[in-house]
């Protein structure tokens, strides 16, 4: 069984907030159905732009298969950080897994997915209001 | 011009009016795949199947599978053919001409394709009247709806008349009325939407619509799944978390990466 490490935020993300007990639940829920081995997860720092729990995972990432996050928007921001974690977890033949999104990232082809996800939603208006 | 083209072809002038399309599919090699591969699971639970015709498999699988079980059934049939990167762009592949002309050709596809069985005088696989705006999904949407069988009379779906929309925002004043007393109340203004397989429905989820238990002799397969434009705006179904996209254009690969020089 795989052994990965979760990861959730104590702020909100592209203006939604969601309780850490919420987000472990979905990540324990991940990982049940995923049969991966949920090690506790790390709680992300409140202040704006703080990306030192997901740096201090990347640190100890060959303790682990891969790290579980909440969601994929918890992901760093700036293109070019989340880019350099990203490629730093891969090159380690590590996962990146979304809880809520159920998707993954094991490969180059997967993570530039996701960055043109990134990359729409920076750029696309908030949502339709009826 | 281009615009009035558009305009005038018999597919917009139907969905503008009616609030959907049923067509015949022309890439028939992505739909036979997609059935197949249904087949195949099928095939994984009950190999004892193997001369029996495709059809026969689908429309009597009641007689296997118990209505207690249904839902455990589909959904291993729901996770692995959703693995499937092909089985998803074969189902875009199949209506790609008719969105190209509803939606547009930079879109969004939902991530994981539904299935709906509806085995015959099963009550617990219902969806009453509704329309999917009424719970936060964007009006920029449309179902592509997709039969792996012949689907006719209550196997198939209901559509409200389009021309009926202000009776029914009318009788939704009415807070207190359940699902089943809207019905009833407007059950003379819907069709019944007759799609065989081999034929894709196109439809305006904003327009109220549903099932009911299936009375005749066989179960309904379908499959549903959400298209919109990449760049329109987005209901509680959102981006990278229930859409993604599937056909996005150079110039809009451009802009997203776009960098003011200082």
């Amino acid at each position: 069984m795989m052994n990965v490490r979760g990861y959730i935020f104590s702020r909100s993300f592209f203006g939604e907030r969601v309780p850490q007990h919420i987000q472990n639940i979905v990540i324990r829920d991940f990982c049940k159905k995923n049969r991966l081995n949920y090690n506790l997860s790390l709680v992300e720092y409140a202040m704006k732009e703080s990306y030192t729990m997901f740096n201090q995972i990347v640190d100890e990432i060959d303790k682990f298969d891969g790290v579980v996050l909440y969601s994929l928007f918890q992901l760093p921001e700036s293109d070019k950080i989340r880019k350099n974690l990203c490629e730093a977890l891969l090159k380690k033949n590590k996962k990146i897994y979304f809880a809520s999104e159920s998707r993954i990232i094991k490969s180059k082809v997967e993570l530039e997915k996701i960055d043109i996800i990134w990359k729409l939603k920076k750029k696309i208006p908030e949502k339709f209001i009826h | 011009m281009k615009l009035k083209e558009n305009k005038d072809s018999k597919d917009v002038k139907n969905y503008l009016s009616k609030g959907y399309i049923i067509k015949n599919i022309k890439d028939i090699k992505s739909l036979n795949y997609i059935r197949k591969i249904f087949i195949k699971e099928i095939f994984k639970s009950f190999p004892n199947q193997k001369n029996q015709k495709e059809e026969n498999i689908l429309n009597n699988i009641h007689k296997r599978v118990k209505v207690k079980n249904l839902n455990d059934f589909r959904l291993k049939i729901f996770n692995s053919v959703n693995k499937n990167e092909k089985f998803k762009m074969s189902y875009y592949n199949l209506s790609k001409e008719f969105l190209d002309q509803i939606v547009g050709n930079e879109l969004v596809m939902q991530s994981r394709i539904n299935l709906s069985i509806q085995m015959p005088k099963d009550s617990s696989s219902l969806l009453p009247i509704h329309a999917d705006t009424w719970s936060g999904v964007s009006p920029f949407e449309v179902v592509v709806w997709l039969p792996l069988v012949n689907c006719y009379r209550t196997k198939t779906m209901y559509f409200l008349k389009k021309k009926k929309i202000s009776k029914v925002n009318k009788i939704l004043l009415n807070k207190k009325l359940n699902t089943d007393q809207i019905f009833r109340k407007i059950k003379n203004d819907i069709e019944w939407l007759e799609i065989k397989y081999g034929q894709v429905l196109i439809f305006d989820q904003s327009i109220p619509h549903g099932n009911v238990v299936n009375n005749e002799k066989e179960t309904r397969w379908s499959m549903n799944c959400r298209f919109k434009g990449i760049f329109t705006p987005y209901g509680d179904k959102k981006l990278g978390e229930f859409f993604e996209p599937i056909s996005l254009k150079p110039a809009s690969l451009r802009g997203i990466n776009y960098k003011h020089p200082f």
